[in-house]
């Protein structure tokens, strides 16, 4: 038996329904065919699906889909606005911050919890805050000069 | 994922009746532990209890008389970052800070990590050491054990069937005690502890009046050290040091597991208890990340 | 302009930070099923009984395939040694192996349905200790497969001397004699294993799959299911990491099979426990023995090394032959033997990982020679510089070495991270202890080899670069679009390079080996030379003027320093066709020469590729935690098509070196694999990344890569492991940890043995 739930997917009002046993990243990758988040590891380690929930960071391979209820998502298809790129995605083109592209979509919603948390991060900040996503295409350096050029004032 | 089926108290006291109403059910709230053993085909319960659409059991507060009271459904990032548990308890945030990533953290909770009965996890060993007990309620009533009764052994509370882990209290520490969690991780930063200590003191004027040490992640559940003992009333020489260094690799019961053997443990829990007691001894309170 | 060596925008960047890409994991067909496996939870086990029938029973479900549906199959595939089946047939050869698998309309239908498979096993003795399984006597994996006069379960020996090996140590000053032990590890993709794939009803089977070996693959499938390859399409999209462990046949078979009895496309993403079955890098023991003289020269070394292919060769065979002749390192030494061993193992599949081969004789020679250069009292680079080789030496294989730009790299790092010469360790405190270290390396590529490339033009002067690479991040589509474009005279923008499709991309041994922009690039070259030189004769009579006169440059041919006499595309068009419309198609099939005999003698590479790391530690003597403070590696590209690109192969190598060196290590306990999840093995992640990381691209053109470049994807791994070991050991006053992963106990447990022994 499906949950009917309002939640608010990408800044739109949606009512749906989901299965019990559905993840998040299931119920918006197959239900609303957002292919943007990936799964990797599927237990919470590589950030590969990370998704926003209320502006902040979670791995959408662990979260109910029926937790969204009342809350905000937003996935990597909310943030272009108007075909324009979010400054994040902007920042990421600039500084060649993916080689595959595989852990990038969640890399920059996880850059985009860490602005959320910190308006101006530190190195240090970054590092800690970034560190549970795994690229191993080993493209961290230029993550952090992404966010170095985005923490800038 | 395999199937099963969701219920959605709003209350605690619904949550209860549920529990005690459908014995074979689980609870869930933030799912990162029960989720993943469910992948792995763990455990294959056919009810899950969401306690997530619960809005009475997150709160954090303080009182100068009864200390702090954590609703068990705050998530550990909550924790973190809490301002009363970072100006009276640093410690418990230091430990909530190193736990996995931050989206664990935004997810887990601590009830759920309490629950869980992981002993490679940080937050249980500083709240040993705090002298945190936990609340536990049923249809029937409630009851409060101290944690260290609570976690019974790898992946074993004492938590009943029908019970909910609904708070985690901890008394308020005297005056001038202070002190930290380290974590020590053999692998990569994002491994869970291969061992823990938390180590607290109150220092008087150069006199040890009161240390409280606990030692987590080596063993089937995080244990105080009674050696911390010795130090009451007592400078924190370095021989005395060595002597509860040596006590705590001593007392503890290591297992071997993927982050360390036994002998490893052991060895490793005599040096961080006597570094984090020379810390305290030279009064540093500073502490990295 | 020249495009090649400048920094372009990398092909599919807007649809990577868009998460706009389509993975094969987001592909969805009509009436796609989804597959689950049932796998052998035994190392080692004869398959007495299996019963799918409740299985198929179960609603939703639409195939079952086990053992019995192989009827009329090739039921063996392999790249070089068919020894891998569809699905079990009489024995599982490690955990993991495939049992039976199922089709459903969802993954939890299928997953359901595994369950109820019955399978009966006899477990038999298992070979899981790769020493023990070489010896004879020892229970075998493949009956078929080994070399009987080897014994055990060894399936071939390669060899490699020049010299006279006993004269040069009786020669010697000094000999040392070590063991080093390297685990396996995870190539660690993060986009696991997945594969669609479908039956046409004209009986075409098409398939979807990240692989970086499409064409090798696409006949491995066609021999199976015994179809001629024109009846067998595979289709690569952009891959989500591979790093080797998406070479070769895996899943495809089975999927194939599955689609086949549904009569439905069927999808299979691999969960990350079953990554782990499904390949890893070789573990290995290496045996090596060094004669030296006392002024730091190398004189005589002989190397025995074992790789544990686990239950299926793949590559493993050609791996280790090609790991013979580089057991010794890119050194000068008079009097070399050197031997290695493919070993069958009961553990999962084995396969190339980046640094193939190398990175495991690597960890061995490059932390001997420190401890040769501690032994004679010498700086550990000026050993080095004494002995690598140099422009037109001999290598072991008896070829004249080209393009050697080995101290160059290590000059270069040694640089970088300050090093200071033989210095001993700097102490921060009573347990703090900091120390540097070096480490070069040397790889070859697949040889001999072959890559086809198809170039179109069309009339507008834009064109189409058919080609079978795979990009899998390295930016591959990006590189061989810059090459084009030069050759083309046209902006980048107008060349498309195509994703690998067999109906459409012509054959290429693999993306791997680093190998790519090498080979493909100088196919696509070649193949641009037939379209120039139609281009160049129909403008010489356009424009009355003689071939040798003409050039072509912004996007038009023209007489040389005159821009007025000279021809658009389009017209150059006209001029051939009589309008501007048509295509004009130029190809080339580049087969590289050489190879090597069972001596080890010939030409062992179409190029060698030589790199060198530097690595700072900080090492905390009571804990043995291991800081890593900086690191700088340094690859010879020998011209770097996309320095940015390169870079960042640079620093992926560099980090996953870094990762083998302190972290990796997949562990099995008889067999049974122990830590087969992210929870449990983790790979490096942005706080193990140190702050310094500088990587360097030395540039030693060479005369056969297209404008010099040589391969460099995987260059910086196999140094980066001894680096780190060298800068522990240099902590730590010489004592050393020679297996892989330095993990603090074993650092803990040398200082007690080194204290004990004095």
């Amino acid at each position: 038996m499906k949950l009917a739930i309002a939640t608010t997917i990408n800044g739109q009002r949606e009512e749906i329904a989901v299965h019990p046993n559905q993840t998040l990243l299931e119920f918006l990758r197959d239900e609303l065919k957002l292919k943007g988040a990936v799964e990797g590891c599927s237990v919470g380690v590589c950030g590969s699906c990370t998704v926003l929930i209320d502006g902040k960071p979670v791995s959408s391979c662990l979260t109910l889909a029926s937790n969204i209820e009342g809350k905000s998502v937003t996935t990597i298809e909310g943030l272009s606005q108007n075909g324009e790129l979010d400054p994040v995605q902007q920042a990421f083109l600039k500084h060649q911050a993916f080689q595959c592209g595989f852990c990038t979509t969640g890399m920059i919603m996880a850059v985009k919890g860490l602005l959320n948390a910190h308006k101006q991060p530190s190195e240090e900040q970054a590092r800690d805050y970034l560190s549970g996503n795994l690229c191993r295409c080993g493209t961290y350096k230029e993550v952090l000069a992404a966010v170095k050029e985005l923490a800038r004032p | 994922m395999r199937k099963f089926d969701l219920i959605e108290p709003k209350s605690l006291a619904e949550a209860c009746a549920l529990l005690g109403n459908h014995p074979d059910a689980k609870a869930v709230a933030g799912g990162t532990a029960l989720l993943t053993i469910i992948k792995q085909g763990l455990l294959l319960p056919k009810l899950l209890v969401n306690l997530k659409k619960i809005i009475d059991g997150s709160a954090i507060t303080f009182d100068p008389v009864q200390g702090l009271r954590i609703g068990a459904l705050a998530t550990i990032n909550e924790i973190e970052t809490s301002e009363i548990v970072n100006r009276h308890y640093p410690a418990l945030a230091e430990a909530c800070h190193v736990v996995a990533n931050i989206r664990i953290r935004n997810m887990a909770t601590i009830g759920g990590n309490l629950c869980h009965g992981d002993y490679q996890s940080d937050p249980p060993t500083v709240l040993a050491a705090l002298d945190a007990c936990v609340e536990v309620m049923s249809a029937a009533n409630v009851r409060q054990l101290a944690l260290t009764d609570f976690q019974l052994g790898s992946y074993e509370t004492a938590l009943q069937p029908g019970e909910l882990l609904s708070a985690v209290v901890i008394p308020p520490l005297p005056a001038g005690m202070s002190g930290h969690y380290v974590k020590f991780t053999t692998g990569s930063s994002e491994e869970r502890p291969c061992a823990g200590v938390a180590a607290l003191a109150r220092i008087d004027g150069g006199v040890c009046r009161e240390l409280r040490l606990a030692v987590g992640a080596v063993s089937a559940k995080p244990s105080r050290i009674t050696a911390e003992a010795l130090a009451k009333d007592k400078i924190l020489t370095a021989d005395l040091i060595t002597t509860i260094a040596a006590e705590a690799a001593r007392a503890i019961d290591p297992i071997d597991d993927v982050r360390g053997s036994a002998d490893y443990k052991r060895h490793l829990v005599g040096v961080l208890t006597r570094r984090a007691l020379e810390q305290l001894a030279n009064g540093k309170t500073e502490m990295k990340s | 302009m020249t495009l090649v060596g400048t920094n372009v925008e990398m092909v599919g960047g807007r649809a990577k930070v868009a998460g706009a890409v389509t993975y094969v994991a987001d592909m969805e067909f009509a009436g796609q099923l989804y597959a689950k496996a049932l796998r052998s939870p035994y190392p080692h086990a004869k398959l007495l009984r299996i019963d799918a029938s409740k299985a198929a029973a179960l609603p939703g479900v639409r195939a079952v395939v086990t053992r019995d549906d192989l009827a009329g199959l090739n039921p063996y595939f392999g790249t070089g040694v068919e020894d891998q089946p569809v699905l079990v047939i009489d024995k599982a050869r490690c955990v993991g192996d495939i049992i039976a698998a199922v089709a459903a309309d969802s993954k939890e239908i299928a997953e359901e349905a595994i369950t109820l498979i019955e399978a009966d096993y006899e477990e038999l003795p298992a070979a899981t200790d790769i020493l023990e399984a070489a010896k004879p006597g020892a229970p075998l994996v493949q009956e078929r497969h080994v070399d009987k006069n080897a014994g055990g379960n060894i399936h071939g020996v390669y060899r490699a001397a020049s010299g006279d090996i006993e004269q040069g140590f009786k020669e010697s000053d000094e000999i040392i004699e070590n063991i080093y032990h390297i685990p396996p590890v995870q190539h660690g993709h993060i986009e696991p294993h997945v594969v669609t794939a479908l039956w046409e009803p004209s009986g075409k089977l098409v398939v979807h799959t990240p692989s970086q070996t499409p064409s090798p693959l696409q006949e491995q499938i066609a021999k199976v299911f015994q179809m001629p390859l024109n009846r067998v399409r595979v289709i690569v999209p952009f891959i989500g990491g591979g790093y080797g462990g998406k070479n070769h046949a895996r899943i495809e078979p089975v999927v194939a099979l599955l689609a086949r009895k549904a009569r439905r496309p069927v999808q299979w993403i691999l969960t990350r426990e079953e990554v782990f079955y499904t390949g890893r890098r070789f573990g290995a023991v290496v045996k090596i023995k060094t004669g030296f003289k006392r002024d730091g020269r190398l004189w005589a070394r002989k190397v025995e090394a074992w790789y544990d292919m686990g239950a299926y060769a793949l590559s493993g065979p050609a791996n280790t032959k090609n790991a013979a002749i580089i057991a010794g390192g890119p050194y000068n030494i008079p009097h070399r033997d050197y031997t290695t061993y493919a070993v069958y193992t009961n553990l999962p599949p084995a396969g190339p990982y980046r640094g193939v081969g190398a990175s495991h004789v690597c960890w061995a020679y490059e932390s001997d020679l420190d401890d040769i250069a501690r032994r004679c009292k010498l700086d550990p680079l000026e050993v080095r510089l004494k002995n690598l080789i140099q422009e037109n030496d001999r290598f072991i294989t008896g070829e004249t070495m080209i393009s050697v730009g080995v101290s160059e790299c290590v000059k270069q790092v040694a640089q970088s991270i300050g090093w200071n010469g033989i210095a001993e360790q700097e102490k921060r405190s009573d347990t703090i202890v900091r120390g540097k270290g070096l480490a070069v390396a040397i790889k070859s590529t697949s040889t001999p080899s072959t890559s086809a490339a198809s170039v179109r033009l069309n009339a507008d002067g834009s064109a189409i670069l058919l080609t079978s690479t795979s990009d899998m991040g390295q930016g591959a589509q990006t590189a061989l679009a810059q090459i084009v474009a030069d050759e083309l005279a046209l902006p980048f923008e107008r060349i498309t390079v195509t994703f690998p499709d067999s109906d459409i991309t012509p054959y290429d041994k693999s993306t791997s080996s680093s190998r790519a922009t090498f080979h493909m690039g100088k196919a696509a070259q070649l193949a641009v030379g037939q379209i120039r030189e139609q281009l160049f004769q129909a403008g010489a009579k356009a424009l009355e003027a003689r071939i040798e006169d003409l050039e072509l440059r912004d996007s038009r041919l023209q007489v040389r320093g005159v821009p007025e006499r000279s021809l658009t595309y389009p017209q150059l068009f006209k001029a051939i066709y009589g309008e501007a419309a048509g295509s004009l198609f130029g190809s080339h099939t580049l087969r590289t020469e050489g190879g090597i005999d069972a001596q080890g003698h010939g030409k062992g590479s179409s190029f060698w590729f030589y790199s060198a790391a530097g690595a700072e530690v900080e090492v905390d003597t009571e804990t043995g935690k291991v800081r890593v403070l900086q690191v700088a590696s340094a690859v010879d590209v020998g011209k770097a098509v996309h320095p940015i690109q390169c870079g960042l192969q640079n620093d992926g190598s560099a980090l996953a070196g870094l990762g083998s060196a302190l972290v990796e290590e997949m562990r099995y306990d008889n067999g049974q694999p122990i830590n087969s999840s992210f929870l449990d093995y983790l790979l490096p992640s942005m706080l193990d990344h140190p702050g310094e990381f500088n990587s360097m691209l030395v540039e030693t053109p060479h005369p056969d890569g297209p404008c010099g470049a040589k391969g460099m994807g995987e260059a910086a791994l196999p140094p980066m492991a001894p680096a780190i070991g060298n800068a522990i050991a240099n902590a730590l006053s010489g004592v050393r940890v020679r297996d892989l992963p330095v993990k603090p106990h074993k650092i803990v447990a040398a200082l007690s043995n080194a204290k004990e022994r004095r």
